[in-house]
Order: structure tokens, then C-alpha cells, then sequence
């Protein structure tokens, strides 16, 4: 039976001698859903990735994508050619023009549909003559966009995707990605721009040193996190706001400040059974929780 | 459209090599045919004396000894590349998330040189061929035919041997480096100790002549070219396993 997420892994690992990139992840990445993937450099990213992939080999753990087996060569081949992927670096081929790019890439994929690399190619304003080494980067961002958002696969997989991009060119992806999502497309993307996250992502996903910290849907987190400021007459007691869901404190004098994963309520309650002089709620985006969880690990 | 991209990364380093293989043998025959008499060449009609074919043949063996060196360093720089060096060029990741098998990568690859290693063969010999008609003095096809046999089944084994280090070593000038090391040293060494088993002199044609005529026995050692193929099949066998280990 087919389950509805396009990826999951179980205890995937990965290390490199004695450095860890991955450890023990267990992802789920739903299907249908545009799900981002958050973390800091190094946080082992670009390695679940490649591992999905089929570029790295795990260390330990199992996944699949697409219901097929990331460690198995001929399943992961076949998944590849159900799967639009943009790597980090836009790898692209400088001895080729930027037509012979798209023809090459088009002749593995039987989900190519060809009006929509005209209309790509229109909107990109793509030299179609001009050798890929002589394109500028956001060009060549745009040409390694244009290959994956040209097919129709199950799964888009890119990796920091806007990098390059002008505002122009990030508000075009980012449209692009709404309307392959809206097409029934999963989409899993890394990045490090919050805020183009916070606009398109179902689920956002936080990493690292390779531990999976956040695993929720983007209104769970707008929902649950809380900033509760607090002002007390006297030094407040740290330890008494030390409860379930309270990821941070931080206390400057007579001030406090909870960072709250859940159980905001309890914190308030508390708070005024200790006779705060002032509470204060403050919803957090998600750039304020990423910080958080970051730098709390 | 594999074989597409394996022709754009390697047309370059292709067609140079041909170029010089074949303006080489044209030239380096031509003149030979028509050089001056001299007192070092006391002779008729140049280096190739009249009615004395076996000149003619001893032209051609020296030919041959030249276009061996010139063809055994093009089909290793034909050799180098692959998904190895893409790697440390960053393309491999584009390479890779293709829905094809790393075997196949290799296999694409492999071809493309192996057809082009056929061609720089053939180009050379062909230009002899026409060169030594068009002066008058044709010689036999059946010849041009063996020395072309020669260079490519018991040579083919150092394009081979690129691929295997173009796979173990990642570096622009290291691999290439690499493989012309292996190429000297085991020629010396096999020139020492085992020369009966010197592919070189295979290639060259020094087993198969015969010293009185220059002429290539139609009797080619088999066993030799067989044993080089062989050790060539073996190479692309090991590439493909460290291809298919390896992580990018």
C-alpha cells in the first residue's frame, strides 16, 4: 500500500569519519504539500539529500521516496526519473548552450511538456545560443529552475533554489512553486531565505547538526510558539517557568522572556501566580523560531 | 543524448588529436617518400631505394613506432573526465540525479572513446595509404590494415587504463599525470623483464615483423592482443565498481 508521504526515512545516518552529518533522522514528508528544510549550514541538508538521491550512501537507517528505496540502485534510478531536482550549486554543463542544455535534460524525461519551457523561457529571457559558462549565476539559476519546473514530476527537490535570484526573479519562483503544488506536485526545498519560506511552506521542517528538531505544519508553529514577555516587582524564579514546552528563558533583571514551543497558557498562569506586574503574548514568525531552536541546540 | 554529451566533453581533445595524427603521417610520409638523395642516402629515389619494397615497409614501421606515442597520449587524455572529475568540477550532482545507471554513465563513455581511439587509428593509416599512392609507390592494404588491428586491439588497453585512473583520481593534472606515469613505467618495466609481454612492442608491430621484408606477418599474436583486451575488459570492470562505491 502506497503511503501518502513521497518521503520518509527511518534512523537515516550519515557520517564522514568521525563527523556525524546525519543522525538518526525520521523524516515524513507528506504528499501534496510544499515542505520546507531548514538549518544552518552544516546541519546536513544537502547530505539528506544527496542521500535520497542516491549520491551519498547512508551510514545507517533506511528511507524511501516515492515509495521506492533510496539504497537500492535500480529503484533509486527509477525514482529519479519521477523526481525534478535543483541542486545547491546549479550544476549545469559550461561546454553547452542553454538550448542544447534543455534538449539533453528533456530527452530523459518523458514529463517534459514543452509549452511550458517556452513560457519559462519567455519569462527567464533565456540566450538560447549563449554557452552555460558564459551565463551570469542568477541566469544560470533561472536555466537550472527552467529543467525541473519544465517537467511535471511527483516530487520537486530543490536545494536553496532562490540563491542568485533577483527580487524579480525570487517573487517568479516562488509563484512557480504555488502553482506546482497546486498542480498535485510535493515540493521539498532547502533554503535559507525565512521569509520566501513563510510565504509558500505547508510544513517546515528544522535540522540540526543532523537531528530533525522541528517537524510541524507552518499554522501549528504560528499557532503554538509564543514569545511571553513577563515584568516582575522583584528578580523572577527561573526554575518555576521550567515546563513542558518552554524551550528558552531568558531573564535580564526584573525581566523575563519565555520562548514557548507549546503551553503558553500555563506560562501566563503562572506568571500571574507569581504576581507579574506585566504579560505580554507575542505571536513569533518563524524566523524568531528558527533562531531559537538553533540556538538553543 | 548521452553520447551527445559525451561528444561535446570530448570533441575537442578528439579532433586535435586527429588533426595532428593524421597531418603527422602526411607530412612525415610524404617527405620520407620524397626526400633528396644524399650522401647519408645514397639512393635513387630518396630514403626508398628502387625496387626495394622493403624500404617502403621500413618507412611504415617507423610510422607506425610514431603514431603509437601520439596515439597512446590522445586516447589517454581521451581517456581522462567522466563523473569523477565532474565531481570536483560540480557537476556531478546534475549528472547523477539523472534516471540512469552509473553504469551506464561509464558505458556512454567508454564507447565514445573506444570509437574515437578506432578513428585515430584509421585516420593516420588512411593518410598513409593515400599519401604512398599518390606518390607512386602504393603499398599493400592488407598492411595498413594490420598496423591499425594492432594499435587498436592491443593498444585499446591504455585508454582502459585512463578510464580506471580517471575514476581513482580526481585532480585536472593528477589523473592525466597519473596515467602517463603508469604508461612509461610499465613500459620500461615490461621492456626489463617481460618483454615478451610488452604491449608496446605488441602495438608497434616489433612481434609480428618480418626483419628481411618489413613486412607484418598476417599471423598477428592473437594470444597477445587477446590477453591485452582482456586486461582492458578487466580495467572497465574495476572502474565500474569504483564508480558505483563512490560518493559524490
Amino acid at each position: 500500500m502506497m503511503s501518502d508521504n513521497v518521503i520518509v526515512t527511518q534512523a537515516l545516518s550519515k557520517s564522514y569519519g568521525s563527523a556525524e552529518a546525519v543522525r538518526g533522522l525520521n523524516l515524513s514528508v507528506g504528499q501534496n504539500r510544499i515542505t520546507a528544510f531548514l538549518g544552518r549550514n552544516g546541519a546536513g541538508k544537502s547530505t539528506t539529500i544527496k542521500m535520497l538521491l542516491g549520491m551519498v550512501r547512508p551510514s545507517a537507517g533506511s528511507g524511501t521516496v516515492l515509495g521506492k528505496q533510496i539504497t537500492d540502485a535500480e529503484e533509486n534510478r527509477e525514482l529519479r526519473r519521477r523526481v525534478a531536482y535543483v541542486a545547491e550549486d546549479k550544476p549545469l554543463y559550461g561546454y553547452m548552450t542553454v538550448e542544447q542544455t534543455i534538449r539533453f535534460a528533456r530527452s530523459f524525461y518523458r514529463d517534459w511538456r514543452a509549452d511550458v519551457e517556452k513560457k519559462l523561457l519567455e519569462n527567464y529571457q533565456l540566450p538560447l545560443r549563449r554557452k552555460v559558462k558564459m551565463l551570469s549565476k542568477g541566469m544560470r539559476t533561472k536555466l537550472a529552475l527552467l529543467l525541473a519546473f519544465a517537467r511535471r514530476p511527483e516530487l520537486l527537490i530543490l536545494d536553496e533554489p532562490s540563491e542568485g535570484l533577483d527580487p524579480v526573479g525570487v517573487e517568479h519562483f516562488l509563484q512557480a512553486l504555488v502553482g506546482r503544488s497546486a498542480e498535485g506536485v510535493s515540493v521539498f526545498f532547502s533554503s535559507h531565505q525565512i521569509a520566501e519560506v513563510e510565504r509558500v511552506a505547508d510544513q517546515v521542517c528544522i535540522l540540526e547538526k543532523g537531528c530533525l528538531l522541528v517537524d510541524a505544519s507552518l499554522d501549528q508553529l504560528r499557532q503554538f510558539y509564543r514569545r511571553i514577555d513577563l515584568v516582575f516587582s522583584s528578580t523572577p524564579p527561573e526554575r518555576e517557568f521550567r515546563i513542558t514546552g518552554v524551550e528558552r528563558i531568558q531573564t535580564t533583571g526584573r525581566q523575563m522572556s519565555v520562548f514557548a514551543s507549546k503551553n503558553a497558557e500555563a506560562v501566563v498562569e503562572r506568571a500571574h501566580d507569581l504576581n507579574a506586574v506585566s504579560v505580554e503574548v507575542v505571536p513569533v514568525g518563524l524566523r524568531d523560531i528558527f533562531l531559537e531552536t538553533v540556538k538553543e541546540n | 543524448m548521452l553520447w551527445y554529451k559525451a561528444w561535446l566533453e570530448t570533441r575537442a581533445r578528439f579532433l586535435t588529436s586527429l588533426m595532428t595524427l593524421t597531418i603527422f603521417c602526411g607530412v612525415f610520409v610524404h617527405h620520407a617518400l620524397y626526400i633528396s638523395c644524399s650522401d647519408t642516402f645514397p639512393c635513387a629515389q630518396g630514403l626508398i631505394r628502387p625496387g626495394r619494397q622493403a624500404d617502403l615497409y621500413f618507412l611504415l614501421m617507423v610510422t607506425q613506432n610514431y603514431v603509437v606515442i601520439m596515439w597512446v597520449l590522445a586516447v589517454v587524455l581521451l581517456g581522462m573526465g567522466g563523473i569523477v572529475r565532474e565531481r570536483a568540477l560540480g557537476t556531478s550532482s546534475l549528472t547523477l540525479s539523472l534516471p540512469v545507471s552509473r553504469a551506464r554513465l561509464l558505458g556512454v563513455r567508454v564507447g565514445m572513446g573506444v570509437l574515437q581511439a578506432i578513428a585515430l587509428a584509421v585516420a593516420p593509416w588512411v593518410t598513409v595509404f593515400v599519401v604512398s599512392r599518390l606518390a607512386g609507390l602504393p603499398v599493400f592494404i592488407t598492411q595498413v590494415g594490420l598496423y591499425v588491428l594492432l594499435l587498436v586491439g592491443g593498444g585499446l588497453v591504455y585508454f582502459t587504463m585512463a578510464i580506471l585512473v580517471s575514476s581513482l583520481v580526481t585532480g585536472e593534472y593528477t589523473a592525466p599525470a597519473t596515467a602517463f606515469g603508469v604508461v612509461l613505467l610499465t613500459a620500461i618495466i615490461f621492456d626489463a623483464w617481460l618483454r615478451r609481454f610488452n604491449v608496446w612492442r605488441l602495438v608497434t608491430g616489433d612481434f609480428s615483423i618480418d626483419r628481411t621484408t618489413y613486412l607484418l606477418s598476417t599471423h598477428l599474436p592473437w594470444l597477445g592482443i587477446l590477453a591485452s583486451l582482456s586486461v582492458g575488459v578487466l580495467m572497465l570492470l574495476a572502474s565500474t565498481i569504483v564508480v558505483q562505491r563512490r560518493e559524490f
